[in-house]
């Protein structure tokens, strides 16, 4: 979570404009899922990897960590897709037979389940494109722009900023009663852990009100208005989005 | 003297749990003035400065801008924080957006400024407080001293005539607490009023023009701080020390090294420019 954040932050591609990243990022995330080969996912998925490693500059380790984060919990539902029970052993492609029940899978189930897991991983890695190379905040003005209620686009300002305010008191916290052997029994574990939250909650109720004090002494009126930063428009970009786009919707309809 | 811009009326403040945290408190803020408050911890420097602009409503007495006790309208309020701006002590608190340049941007827009010009002051602001290099990290990422320059950063982009900072050193380096005094007595040229929180009483003898001391809620003493310094029954019951360019002094003066009539140094330099040659070492 924190190292996908702080990759957002310092990647190769934090120039590029936000809007450009996420029309590629869900734009061909769309095409993944829509795709009926395997070929479109495979090239999607090869694409992002590229993208998020040759262009964005972030480590393959990251990313084949990150990749591994969904897999297991795609294997089990391509697992139960993939495999069938049945009282006749005809039309499966590879099966064993207990007493009268056939365990096995069939062809067309077993293609089924490989696609639907490479067009998960191709979505996937879209999104990881988009996270680990625009900030939050930046996705947060964007959807600003394309008028998604204020209250919505504010909330998440002030969400995303205190959850690292508080992960950062939690972890002092933690910190400071391991260091005074908070957690060496159970039962100290459980006291401590049960001191850490309502620590925590004090400190939510005169955080929130310390910051509604400071945003009011700098002339709060109910509206949080911020500049953001401008990006360059790339035109160029938006050609190759449509390049790749295009390409992939045509192979989409064309390969069969 | 100049004109009185800012004042506290016999003013007295209870949190709601009961803590007398101001009592009877009167104090002076002159137009273009560098006004030191000193405290030992708790106080009530914070809770002081947060009636300053009407975060906090007194329990009783006044708080007078311009002489005009100030109203707790929010169009009032508003106008008066244009002119009032406050450095908070803890920048935790006073950040709120995960971008250096969105936080920043906040306060000026809210004067409804162009677009343009809060661009500009948030330019300068950056520059003034050297973040602009920070601009690309979020404040989550930041060293304290790091978030601290930034939301400094984020009152001076609102221009106020009055800037009044809560212990603004605490948590600095050497060199960026001392860049900041610079910039302060740069923001001070310019004509604004500044009033500055601190514990440290060489930085408050060494940068003020005057000096209150406060103590558990109450004003000890305010003047000059070559007055109130040198005496050490009020340091003492304020759990204050007595500056050591001052104590240098006094102990230079009752050796015989200086003569009683010398003049306080104000800096290191001028005490350093007191202390004459030795006589073999002149004439050789
Ligand atoms: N929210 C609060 N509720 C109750 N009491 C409080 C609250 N905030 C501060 N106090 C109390 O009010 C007194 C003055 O606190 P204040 O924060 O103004 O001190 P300070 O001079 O700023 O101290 P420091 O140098 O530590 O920042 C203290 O005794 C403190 O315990
Ligand atoms: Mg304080």
């Amino acid at each position: 979570m924190i190292a996908i954040d702080s990759y957002a932050y310092n990647n190769k591609l934090t120039t590029i404009h936000p809007l450009e990243k996420s029309l590629f990022a869900i734009l061909t995330m769309s095409i993944c899922l829509m795709s009926k080969t395997m070929i479109t996912p495979l090239l999607v998925l090869a694409l992002m990897s590229g993208g998020i490693i040759l262009k964005a500059g972030i480590p393959g380790r990251i990313l084949t960590k990150l990749l591994a984060i969904p897999l297991s919990f795609l294997l089990i539902s391509v697992l139960t897709i993939a495999f069938s029970f049945a009282a006749d052993p005809s039309g499966f492609w590879f099966a064993h037979t207990f007493n009268s029940i056939t365990i096995g899978i069939r062809y067309p189930d077993l293609i089924t389940a490989i696609n639907l897991f490479l067009r998960s991983l191709g979505a996937v890695s879209c999104l990881y494109f988009l996270a680990l190379t625009t900030p939050l905040t930046e996705l947060i003005t964007l959807l600003h722009k394309m008028k998604v209620p204020v209250i919505i686009t504010e909330l998440m300002v002030l969400i995303y900023r205190f959850i690292f305010v508080f992960l950062d008191t939690a972890t002092t916290i933690r910190r400071a009663q391991l260091c005074r052997s908070g957690y060496v029994s159970t039962k100290s574990s459980f006291r401590s852990m049960s001191r850490l939250f309502s620590a925590l909650l004090g400190k939510v109720f005169v955080k929130s009100q310390d910051l509604y004090n400071a945003m009011a002494a700098r002339c709060y009126t109910g509206e949080i208005k911020v500049l953001t930063k401008k990006h360059p428009v790339n035109v160029k970009n938006y050609f190759l989005i449509a390049g790749v786009e295009i390409s992939l919707v045509l192979l989409n309809l064309l390969w069969r | 003297m100049s004109e009185l811009i800012l004042e506290a009326v016999d003013l007295e403040y209870c949190y709601p749990d009961g803590t007398s945290a101001l009592r009877k408190v009167n104090l002076e803020v002159r137009k273009g003035e560098k006004l030191a408050i000193l405290g030992s911890n708790g106080a009530g420097k914070s809770t002081l400065f947060m009636h300053f602009n009407g975060i906090y409503t007194p329990s009783a007495g006044a708080i007078k801008f311009q002489g005009q006790p100030i109203s707790y309208k929010k169009k009032a309020l508003i106008e008066l924080r244009k002119k009032v701006g406050i450095v908070f002590q803890d920048p935790d608190s006073q950040l709120f957006s995960a971008s250096v340049f969105q936080d920043i941007s906040f306060g000026p827009l809210n004067l409804g400024l162009s677009e343009e010009e809060v661009m500009e002051r948030v330019r300068k602001a950056m520059l003034d407080t050297e973040t602009t290099d920070l601009e690309e990290k979020p404040t989550h990422l930041l060293s304290y001293g790091q978030k601290k320059r930034v939301s400094i950063a984020g009152v001076l982009a609102m221009e106020p005539e009055i800037i009044i900072f809560d212990e603004p050193t605490a948590g600095m380096d050497p060199r960026h607490s001392l860049e900041f005094m610079q910039l302060l007595d740069k923001l001070s040229s310019e004509g604004k009023t500044i009033v500055l929180s601190t514990h440290d009483v060489d930085l408050a003898y060494s940068w003020s023009d005057r000096l209150a001391i406060m103590y558990r809620g109450e004003i000890l003493a305010h003047g000059y701080p070559g007055d109130l310094l040198t005496r050490p029954e009020i340091v003492k019951r304020a759990d204050l020390t007595i500056p050591w360019l001052i104590e240098t002094h006094s102990e230079l003066v009752k050796k015989g090294w200086l003569p009683p009539s010398t003049p306080l140094p104000k800096t290191k330099e001028d005490l350093f420019r007191n202390i004459p040659f030795k006589k073999e070492q002149q004439s050789a």
